[in-house]
């Protein structure tokens, strides 16, 4: 049986590198890599991420996917700060990421 | 004429175009490499029974109508009809419509999942391929929405990701006639867009679904045209919407106006993966029914899809009908498989700069989802593509054949050449190759002459040729 704090397997998609700032907190939409029904449901949240395991205690592992799904080599690793609404306030058809940055920033206001 | 899928499934079982299998295979990617290497391979149907996570639950049927043969199947053909039968008997029928019947009761409500009951991780969603966004519903389903302006009720098949038990994200291209409706008319008014995403419905309702078919036209009644008989629809639990009474599931619920989530990327149509991403709709669902046991339908995207013969058949008939609305002398349109309804070739009476001008205009006028016209004169077999390939390769002038229109707003986004930045603009371009001679050639003089058996050899050295050809040792 799992332990409550073995580390869970998180993946996020990007449209550039430069969207993984480390050691500050940002908004990123995550999918649950754990095996069962509900592997690869998406959840929304602000986070810190590190690409040293060490530097975040506590932390889970976070693969990240490019814009056309490759997957980078390289994993990371996040510390989930909070949650955002899973329906991001937003107009349809418009970059999501804009809006989920929004929704980071008016949380923390 | 099928109903139902069950009944579909049954007919391609007795011609040899199923395959059933009972091993228990996993919905994350084992079910999608399975499905798209038959695809590939021209392979049957797939009837899958027993799905990790789901053993009791539900069966999976993938790519209903990837081949010709099933094609045929679905529209009451004989399996070994060719393409061009195929072509013919639709547009026997395109042009008739037999509107729907609404009935009380169907089976698609053996069981009905309201409010907190719903969860849509309960549907055995596949992950398709490796990379995409999420795991995809609709691939192979009807998606029902209403204008509530002019009360157009619209069928599409459009694709939507899970996103958690309650949420879809989804891309109906802002051009689709369900984008257009949420743009023009939900959005603007801030009012939730109910939908109905309809899965497993029978085989022609799906086509019509898919079909390129005109703005404000009522797919539910050219579905029962291609039938022959009506379509039966009962209502949602959640909305007015009528939705086919024999469907497997129906997920009702509605896109919001004001909120949005990560849709993409995913494999599509085209046969590849682009980066759209990030740029679609939200839904949120309300209630789920389905029938006893039921079939989720799914098509394994990418090369030679389900899309390769009945949205390329419907598209190349409707750019006929559009082509001889407005003035050209088109005598015949095919689109072919390989082509992932990007390339077209039109056969016409006469060509030159001016009919390719306006057969580019009057296909990228409103949506431009062909990048690739091929324009041959009428002795071309459009079902050959060696003849086509040959016609190309031969008379299209380099230099003064190849014309190309640029566009905004209005690309298809899907298409993969097309930079992020395009995709993002809807910017592109579609060109035609002009394949036919010039009309100021003199016949007698200047148009070269054909050098093959029926075109270069009169007709009393054919005639004798022919007689005597099993005597000189040939076979056939």
């Amino acid at each position: 049986m799992a332990s409550m704090s073995e580390p869970k397997i998180w993946e996020t998609f990007l449209r550039r590198p430069s969207d993984l700032q480390e050691g500050v907190e940002i908004p990123l939409a995550l999918r649950d890599l754990n095996p069962g029904r509900k592997k690869y449901q998406i959840r929304h949240v602000v986070a810190i991420v590190s690409r040293k395991a060490d530097r975040l205690p506590g932390m889970d592992r976070l693969q990240v996917r490019t814009t056309v799904g490759v997957l980078l080599p390289e994993p990371w690793h996040i510390k989930i700060v909070r949650d955002l609404p899973i329906e991001v306030p937003g107009q349809p058809y418009r970059d999501f990421f804009e809006s989920l940055r929004t929704a980071a920033n008016a949380n923390i206001d | 004429m099928f109903n139902d899928t069950r009944e579909f499934i049954e007919a391609l079982r007795l011609s040899g175009d199923l395959l059933q299998i009972d091993e228990e295979v996993s919905w994350d990617l084992e079910l999608g490499a399975i499905s798209r290497l038959a695809c590939e391979k021209d392979g049957p149907a797939l009837l899958f029974r027993r799905i990790t996570d789901y053993i009791e639950d539900v069966s999976v049927f993938v790519n209903p109508m990837a081949t010709w043969r099933r094609v045929a199947t679905a529209f009451g053909l004989s399996p070994s009809s060719s393409i061009k039968e195929i072509y013919r008997e639709y547009e026997k029928r395109e042009g008739r419509l037999i509107p729907p019947v609404t009935v009380n009761q169907g089976p698609c409500k053996e069981v009905v999942q309201l409010g907190s009951k719903v969860d849509l991780f309960d549907l055995p969603a596949p992950m398709l391929h490796e990379g995409d966004g999420g795991r995809y519903l609709g691939t192979w389903d009807l998606v029902v929405s209403c204008d509530l302006e002019t009360q157009w009720v619209n069928w599409g098949m459009y694709r939507f990701m899970i996103y958690d038990s309650t949420h879809l994200t989804g891309f109906p291209r802002p051009t689709s006639h369900l984008g257009k409706v949420f743009k023009d008319y939900y959005e603007p008014r801030g009012k939730p867009m109910p939908i109905a995403i309809v899965i497993g419905a029978d085989p022609l309702s799906h086509f019509a679904a898919s079909a390129t078919y005109q703005l404000g036209g009522d797919e539910a009644s050219f579905a029962g045209g291609l039938r022959g008989a009506p379509v039966e629809l009962v209502r949602c639990e959640t909305s007015d919407l009528l939705v086919p009474a024999h469907s497997e599931i129906v997920i009702e619920g509605e896109v919001l106006p004001d909120r949005v989530g990560l849709e993409g990327p995913y494999g599509e149509y085209p046969g590849y993966r682009t980066g759209e991403m990030g740029n679609g709709i939200l839904f949120r669902a309300l209630a789920i029914t389905h029938r006893q046991n039921p079939i989720f339908t799914v098509d394994a995207t990418g090369y030679k899809d389900d899309s390769s013969t009945i949205t390329a058949m419907s598209g190349a008939l409707a750019i006929k009908r559009r082509l001889e609305r407005h003035g050209v002398p088109v005598i015949d349109v095919y689109m072919p498989p390989e082509g992932a309804v990007h390339m077209v070739v039109i056969a016409v009476e006469f060509g030159g700069k001016e009919i390719a001008r306006k057969i580019l205009n009057t296909l990228t006028s409103r949506r431009a989802l062909i990048s690739k016209i091929l324009m041959v004169d009428g002795d071309v077999e459009l079902f050959d593509m060696g003849q086509v390939l040959h016609a190309f390769s031969t008379k299209c002038h380099p230099a003064h054949g190849v014309h190309v229109v640029h566009y905004e707003n209005r690309a298809n986004t899907l298409t993969p050449c097309y930079s992020q930045a395009e995709r993002a603009a809807q910017s592109g371009a579609t060109m035609l190759f002009d394949c036919t001679w010039p009309g100021e050639w003199s016949r007698e003089w200047e148009v070269p002459v054909k050098a093959t058996f029926d075109t270069i050899f009169g007709e009393s050295v054919r005639r004798k040729v022919l007689d005597r050809w099993r005597s000189y040792g040939f076979n056939e």
